[in-house]
């Protein structure tokens, strides 16, 4: 076994169990950390690929700003395990039985999979200056496109975000028969 | 060029590697362990390191103030710092109750680790490095983001509302500042066309980019030092830890060894905010030529690389320690307003006119 | 292209003019005027385009065919009616009305980047410009408790559908090493295929029955859509729906057409569900904006005929219901705007008191009910004869036939109320002769649609 075997199953064993542990923890906070080592594994696949410039991206924008603020927000709300409302056991069942058949599902799907095997050795498609000419070139609409995504969310931030003078007693009045 | 400092450095990684390569016959084996070895120097290099900033700032702090300083413990007070640190390692660790006590003790861990693998790609001297990453810049301000991670952890599972305002500040300003540390980053990056340190280092042969980039480069030298001095929340930044209103902030809970912990991170993250701006932006190992002056550039060659790397990094944080005792601590929404309202709508501006110059070559 | 450009631009405008013009008024004036523009960019783009050669754009990542010029010219028609009708209403939710706007140009590329994507990039990245502003859209009336959950449910659920949106994109491309939808074609055959493809194409269909509120995944809906701001949600129920409607079909009309085998019997039962889920529950509702929410489940159960039937007729069965749906349901959601309460003795005695306003809303309940000489008839007319066509799913078809004798329970409810029954219902905004007009003429578009269907046609 090389050592790109070896970092490889060590790196999928990391991400597979800490994203388990993202929807098995209790406590959102340690999820968080669960998910900020999913990134940081995912991360090191990248770096295996040999695409160092993704690898370092995913952790600036996932683990370094994203989870930052998820973090930020958790902490500040102080959600706890006991706060978080319990299903019934019905629903529970529901759940597992129609998640464990969308599971058999993709599992079949996966299983019979003509799986492809990755060259190692010759691809340098990660490296910053191809990343840029193929994002540049090929694929330049979507990239410009996503600016108008950003514009509408950083609309929707002013909008959601700035204080609105609250009419405190409208709001019940306003409220119309429902269900 | 051929120096007996500059050559030994380089020379000795070279002499060790083909040393290992000969004797051990595993490939896989050699590169752990040349790995470890990196790791145990490192370790051996950070740990006087700190010691002698922790020396340093006392020493600055009281020369700012005209005082003395320490100057009881060892010759002029130079031992005044292990004493310290050994006090703190004989210290009791506490760990609170209530706290998350998995978390509380992985904090300072993760803060240290972080730290110490954004020296992987600093460019002490020619050819000596530990990871010569094609993304080094990149890679440096990643590492560095992380860090506010550990401190979010440290301020959550200690249980404590100063701590965990203390890191709820810190979060906010890391978070903020880093934009600024990045765009500044940038515009070195925009005019070297690459994100190696080494490429960034071997550009500036001919000239540092301070000078050769006129006046915009010394924009985004200046913001990155405001900037990077918010991000390793030192005064006049250091809310996260104000004293006379959250104790001593996310670190309040933390005592003995894990306190020191934070500490070094602390001198550690100091330390590779200098070495990166003396890399972008003052040459790193590269000695200092003028024009065509061939007699002054010998005698500049002369002196070795390493020493060129060190004396600007600790110019820089000679600066950056002055800091702390010149300017009075902000308020939060001062700190948020110098961010958002003021640094960076410059840099941006700025980055547009760096790569105006890098496009129309009116660099030197 | 020329209407992607124009309709940013256009946002960008609104921004700013947020920024200089201080009265709701003249933004709301200069928001009609961008819209009319608009239209004027999606006709000159259509004009420009012939017929049977569609232009692909930048790497193929667009492809102007004809019917897409022709989805995006009738859309945005059915923008500026919505702006004409309640441009006066927009002003009302909140303080920023500019916003408002450049968020409705924003839905509109989102629009017309689903309309022509020609690679799966392009479709997620319009799915999301056209979420994006609908969830900030739910939540602008923030005085309303109700506004904020709606968004944030809105936003919650969205979120997670795409997510496994994306996780079938991946498999997708896993199977094809592809994100081109029409080079995905020729891997795209029973003999030739890689099973990842059929768990991609059923994630992606299980994310696009969430985005158009498709049975199972429709929970969302009737507290979003009953949450929203009212004018808001005129806008989310109709234009960007279809707008859904015909990415979906797209998708599986152009790749996954020779795959039908295996995902019709799939799609047919969420037919079925959402019809009956829509048509039922909406009979037990107190609310008649309610009401609508779980009516529009209902059309939904119709529109996705179009999607069943992998024909050309599907095509314009989907713009025929697109167009007659959207402008029935913004012509009555225009007169709801106008009403304080909201229930269905809200509606009554309307008859006596506003004459005009009650006689179209019964023509656009006609219309939804799908009675003959409107544009419903027409609409359903099509999209369960696509499905004819293919001979096969007749169980659907009159399934539909029974689930629509349904509906005519409901929407009859709000006509008898209207008519039948005795009160004075509270108007909140006087209603002024132009308001008049604009329905008037909304009414005769209804007419025009379920007598001259063609002229709404394109050949495809």
């Amino acid at each position: 076994m090389e050592l790109y075997d070896i970092l490889f199953w060590v790196l999928s064993a990391i991400a597979v169990s800490c994203a388990l542990g993202v929807i098995l923890s209790r406590n959102p906070v340690n999820s968080v950390l669960f998910l900020i080592l999913t990134f940081f594994a995912i991360s090191g696949h990248y770096v295996l690929m040999n695409a160092q410039f993704l690898a370092i991206v995913n952790i600036i924008v996932y683990a370094g700003a994203i989870m930052v603020l998820f973090l930020f927000v958790i902490m500040l709300m102080n959600l706890n395990a006991d706060v978080e409302p319990q299903k019934g056991q019905l629903v529970q069942l529901a759940g597992v039985i129609s998640g464990g058949i969308l599971f058999l599902v993709v599992l079949a799907s996966i299983k019979t999979a003509k799986a492809e095997i990755m060259d190692k050795t010759s691809t340098d498609i990660g490296l910053i200056s191809n990343l840029g000419k193929v994002l540049f070139k090929e694929y330049v609409l979507p990239f410009e496109i996503s600016s108008v995504l950003f514009l509408s969310a950083m609309i929707g931030a002013i909008v959601i975000g700035k204080k609105e003078e609250v009419k405190t007693s409208a709001t019940a009045k306003m409220e119309h028969v429902s269900e | 060029m051929s120096l007996f400092l500059e050559i030994s450095f380089s020379a000795m990684a070279n002499g060790l590697h083909n040393w290992l390569a000969g004797s051990i016959s595993n490939a896989t084996l050699v590169s752990v362990t040349e790995m470890a070895i990196a790791g145990v120097s490192l370790l051996l290099f950070l740990v006087p390191l700190c010691f002698f900033l922790g020396y340093m700032e006392r020493k600055v702090a009281a020369f700012m103030q005209i005082r003395l300083g320490p100057n009881r413990v060892g010759p002029k007070g130079t031992l005044q710092i292990v004493a310290d640190t050994v006090k703190l390692l004989f210290k009791e660790g506490l760990t609170p109750n209530a706290s998350d006590k998995f978390l509380f003790n992985l904090a300072p861990i993760i803060v240290v680790v972080t730290s110490m693998l954004a020296m992987a790609p600093i460019a002490f001297a020619k050819n000596f490095q530990i990871w010569d990453i094609n993304i080094g810049v990149l890679y440096v301000s990643a590492i560095s983001s992380l860090a506010v991670i550990g401190i979010l952890m440290a301020g959550w599972s200690s249980y404590n509302k100063y701590s965990l305002l203390g890191a709820m500040r810190s979060g906010a300003q890391i978070v903020s500042y880093e934009l600024s540390v990045g765009l500044s980053l940038i515009s070195i990056v925009i005019l070297t066309g690459s994100l190696r340190m080494s490429d960034i280092v071997a550009s500036q042969a001919d000239g540092w980019w301070i000078i050769k980039g006129h006046i915009p480069v010394i924009i985004s030298f200046v913001i990155f030092l405001i900037a990077s001095t918010a991000e390793i929340n030192r005064a006049p930044f250091d809310l996260a830890e104000a004293e006379q209103e959250l104790t001593a902030g996310f670190h309040t809970e933390y005592s003995g060894m894990k306190f020191a912990m934070f500490l070094l991170a602390e001198y550690i993250n100091l330390f590779i905010v200098s070495a990166i701006a003396a890399t972008l932006f003052l040459g790193g190992w590269m000695p200092f030529h003028l024009g065509n002056w061939s007699f002054f550039n010998n005698v500049m060659d002369y002196i070795p690389g390493s020493l060129w790397f060190m004396g600007k990094t600790f110019l820089i944080i000679f600066i950056i320690m002055q800091f702390r005792w010149t300017f009075p601590r902000l308020r939060v929404d001062q700190l948020l307003t110098l961010e958002w309202k003021y640094l960076l709508p410059i840099s941006m501006v700025n980055v547009i006119i760096v790569t105006m110059m890098a496009i129309f070559g009116w660099h030197l | 292209m020329k209407a992607i450009i124009a309709t940013t631009v256009f946002g960008v405008i609104m921004m700013f003019a947020g920024l200089w013009v201080n009265d709701k008024k003249s933004i709301a004036g200069l928001a009609t005027f961008l819209f009319a523009a608009l239209l004027g960019v999606t006709i000159w783009d259509l004009t420009t385009t012939s017929v049977n050669s569609p232009k692909s754009l930048f790497n193929d990542m667009l492809r102007s065919e004809h019917y897409s010029l022709w989805f995006n010219t009738i859309m945005t028609g059915c923008s500026l009616l919505y702006v004409l009708l309640m441009g006066k209403e927009v002003q009302k939710v909140g303080k920023y009305v500019s916003e408002y706007f450049a968020l409705i140009f924003f839905i509109l590329c989102g629009l017309y980047l689903l309309s022509m994507y020609n690679n799966l990039l392009m479709m997620f990245i319009g799915i999301e410009i056209l979420s994006i502003p609908q969830y900030i859209l739910a939540g602008s009336d923030k005085r309303n408790l109700k506004s904020s959950e709606a968004s944030l449910k809105y936003f919650l659920m969205g979120a997670f559908s795409t997510g496994i949106l994306l996780m079938g994109i991946t498999l997708l491309y896993g199977a094809a090493r592809t994100f081109n939808i029409t080079e995905m074609v020729t891997l795209m055959h029973s003999d030739a295929l890689n099973p990842l493809a059929l768990a991609g194409i059923l994630f992606i269909m299980i994310a696009f029955s969430f985005k158009v509120s498709a049975a199972p995944m429709h929970m969302w809906t009737p507290d979003v859509y009953d949450g929203s701001p009212t004018v808001f949600t005129a806008f989310m129920a109709t234009v960007v729906k279809s707008a859904a409607f015909f990415a979906f079909l797209r998708l599986f009309q152009v790749s996954f057409n020779s795959l039908s085998e295996h995902w019709v019997m799939v799609l047919a039962i969420i037919t079925a569900a959402t019809l009956l889920v829509g048509n039922v529950t909406a009979v037990f509702q107190q609310s008649v904006k309610r009401m609508l929410a779980y009516s529009s489940i209902a059309q939904a159960g119709f529109m996705l005929f179009a999607v069943l039937a992998v024909n050309a007729v599907a095509w314009q069965g989907i713009i025929i219901y697109a167009v007659a749906y959207s402008v029935a349901t913004i012509g009555i959601f225009a007169v709801l705007v106008k009403l304080k309460d909201y229930t269905y003795d809200g509606f009554n005695g309307l008859a006596q008191r506003e004459p005009l306003l009650a006689f179209v809303t019964t023509i656009f309940l006609f219309s939804l009910a799908g009675i003959p000489l409107t544009g419903g008839f027409m609409a359903k007319y099509y999209v369960l004869l696509a499905v004819v066509q293919q001979g096969q799913l007749m169980w659907l078809v009159i399934f539909a036939l029974l689930m629509a004798a349904i509906s005519v329970y409901y929407y009859f409810r709000v006509i008898i109320a209207m008519y039948f029954k005795a009160g004075t219902p509270e108007i909140s905004s006087p209603v002024t002769g132009g308001d008049k007009f604009m329905l008037v003429v909304t009414c005769a578009l209804v007419i025009l649609l379920g007598v001259l269907p063609q002229l709404f046609l394109t050949k495809v």
